[in-house]
């Protein structure tokens, strides 16, 4: 990137999700940890991956950066200075129209009952800019930006493939020209042989509008091919947070290491010859999450300092942020 | 040695509103006894609905078996009385599927489902058939096997409940074990948790397996052969070093050539194979893979390509180009 804009400064971010228990008298009895104190900042037309393993909070972020869950505290400011958690009414539906979501499921994202051209017009509606001719007019831009025939406005979702879906709802976020996109997951339902199409889509576009990215995923060779930077989460923390590059050649989390170490290579060869670090048991429940760091349950390299204390995500070298107690890279104990 | 399991012509169709979906097509091949065989191919590949019919799990009506035989140990699964299919399934067969939320009994202790099988399959009373219950989920490694026995299906965590379910099909010491997504579900540190129990277990047990997936990475590091699906075609088959270094079909060069590696920095943008998978109701004559193939010409739309044999050993691939392929042409458009 030859200019690096602050689009985005998320900082403390906590979502929780009360647990409850009674009928009549529902009680909060506990709170579910999706999102516990994440702090990053995103850049104006970079791709940031985010990656973690189910219940990590990765999907979490992503809704609370767009307010479709509302975060419990912490501040996210668009351009140093709104701050998205404090803002209603006509303010955040103006802060919305630049950050748009993609969905993991075209299915479920697309009303069945609207026409495509319509869904697409949708945002366009809300907003009220255009009048009824421009946006026809544009509708069929955006159809032909991501790759479908304008023609196919009249038809209906259930018409089309799933990798065709997806390009619809990709037209949509893409409608009231927003600054950033969150793609939720939104390759993984579709076939190997099409998500390289829509990665493609998605790269190319960026390219010509300057769009950023938050490319939530758990496919981490994905990530690879299409990041900057890479944000590693683990319960609700942001583990490793780092260029690509630094990432996946020198990871310094043991979570990091095993994560990419359990990734399979389509390559028979590097397979005989790789050690894997298998890590033992499961990711513990958010609601009962351990104390100090989140991960000693299940790391190599735990002390007593780690049962004890939550490590703090710090800067190791330039852009290259760990929340370990111990980092480094990975010792023979895994 | 004759193949543990040879599956010969089969063909599978369902009855669908739009007509009827071929949904596996002339498909052929064996598996030698004690090898992993990978089966890999996209959503509509036939994959799935092949071993399905295997083990006579095609519903009747809408599916139809149209023709083929299965043979396991001399016996045409395909034409054996319901009771004795039954008593193979979970005995000599055993199946693990994708999700194993829905594939375990809600309101049954896992304990119980286990000694259910083994009372079912080996006629073990309650007691030993505990005790046998607590040593296999000790074998899949699940700690205080005892004490889970008495868990409910939504008290493990799934990948503790792929264990459990894994330890069920081994209950009755099957031969083959059918293995459709077993991993899909769960999360790349547990899905590695599950390959290496797998292959831990074939080695031990001498188990044969038949593991489906459409992830190719996966299949890479687990088995020794693989069989290649398109629009329910066998379209390649062959040792998985071989099959992966030098891909003679057009569709599984171009697969491997769209998926990015995590070992590896892709700069450039990643070459997609265009278009999609044909509609199974309406098959031509020609190629299934034809449409998406940089290699297509006039031949290959009108006529199939039958499964040839290049002299590479234990390959098969049905393509016309497959010499240019060989020769290094990317088929891929």
């Amino acid at each position: 990137m030859p200019e690096r804009r602050v689009l985005l400064q998320v900082r403390d971010l906590k979502t929780y999700f009360p647990i409850t228990r009674g009928l009549l008298l529902r009680r909060a009895v506990g709170q579910v940890r999706a999102v516990d104190g994440v702090s990053f900042d995103l850049y104006r037309g970079e791709t940031l991956g985010l990656v973690g393993e189910s219940g990590s909070g990765k999907t979490t972020v992503g809704r609370s950066l767009i307010r479709l869950q509302e975060p419990t505290s912490g501040a996210i400011l668009l351009d140093g200075e709104d701050d998205l958690t404090q803002l209603s009414g006509q303010a955040l539906k103006q802060a919305r129209q630049r950050l748009q979501m993609v969905f993991q499921d075209p299915y479920a994202a697309l009303n069945p009952r609207m026409a495509v051209g319509a869904i697409v017009a949708e945002p366009l509606e809300v907003l009220g800019q255009l009048g009824r001719a421009e946006r026809r007019q544009r509708v069929a831009e955006l159809l032909d930006l991501v790759g479908l025939d304008p023609a196919f406005a009249s038809r209906y979702p259930h018409e089309f493939s799933g990798g065709q879906r997806q390009r619809v709802g990709i037209a949509r976020a893409l409608a009231p020209e927003p600054d950033l996109i969150v793609c939720d997951e939104a390759i993984a339902s579709l076939d190997v042989s099409i998500q390289a199409q829509v990665v493609n889509l998605l790269e190319g576009l960026q390219k010509r509008l300057g769009i950023a990215y938050l490319f939530i995923a758990h496919d981490l060779s994905m990530v690879r091919h299409i990041s900057n930077r890479v944000a590693v989460m683990y319960l609700g923390h942001i583990m490793e947070l780092a260029d690509k590059a630094a990432l996946h050649d020198d990871p310094q989390h043991p979570y990091t290491q095993a994560l990419i170490s359990a990734v399979p290579i389509p390559d028979p060869k590097v397979e005989k010859e790789r050690r894997r670090i298998v890590l033992s048991g499961d990711i513990p429940s958010p609601a009962n999450p351990p104390s100090g760091c989140v991960f000693h349950t299940r790391c190599a390299r735990r002390s007593a300092l780690c049962q004890a204390q939550v490590p703090e995500l710090r800067a190791l070298a330039s852009g290259h942020y760990v929340a370990c107690h111990h980092p480094g890279p990975p010792t023979s104990a895994g | 040695m004759t193949p543990l399991l040879e599956v010969r012509d089969l063909t599978v169709r369902f009855r669908r509103e739009e007509g009827e979906v071929m949904a596996v097509n002339h498909l052929s091949y064996g598996i030698e006894r004690g090898e992993t065989l990978g089966v890999v191919g996209e959503s509509g590949s036939g994959k799935s609905v092949h071993a399905l019919s295997v083990l006579g799990l095609v519903p009747q009506p809408p599916g139809r078996i149209a023709g083929g035989q299965v043979l396991f140990e001399g016996r045409d699964l395909l034409t054996l009385p319901p009771a004795e299919l039954r008593n193979l399934r979970g005995g000599k067969i055993a199946m693990v599927f994708q999700d194993p939320i829905s594939s375990l009994n809600p309101v049954y202790s896992v304990g119980f489902q286990i000694v259910e099988s083994l009372r079912c399959h080996l006629g073990l009373r309650s007691g030993p058939a505990k005790r046998r219950a607590a040593e296999l989920l000790d074998l899949v490694g699940i700690p205080d096997p005892k004490l889970r026995l008495r868990a409910f299906p939504h008290q493990l965590s799934g990948g503790m409940r792929q264990r459990v379910m894994i330890a069920m099909a081994l209950a009755c010491e099957p031969k083959l074990l059918i293995a459709d997504e077993p991993t899909t579900a769960l999360d790349v540190t547990i899905q590695a948790q599950i390959v290496e129990l797998v292959k831990r277990l074939s080695r031990e047990l001498q188990l044969t397996v038949m593991w489906i997936s459409h992830d190719l990475g996966l299949v890479a590091g687990l088995a020794q052969r693989v069989n290649v699906m398109y629009a329910g075609f066998l379209v390649e088959r062959g040792p998985v070093a071989a099959l992966y270094e030098r891909p003679l079909h057009p569709y599984m060069a171009g697969l491997l050539a769209s998926m990015p590696r995590m070992d590896r920095r892709t700069e450039e943008s990643l070459s997609a194979i265009a278009g999609r998978p044909p509609d199974l109701t309406r098959l031509g004559s020609g190629c299934p893979f034809a449409a998406r193939c940089g290699l297509a010409d006039q031949r290959c739309r009108e006529e199939m390509p039958p499964l040839q044999e290049p002299a590479e050993a234990g390959r098969l691939v049905r393509c016309w180009h497959w010499q240019r392929m060989a020769e290094g042409a990317a088929g891929h458009a």
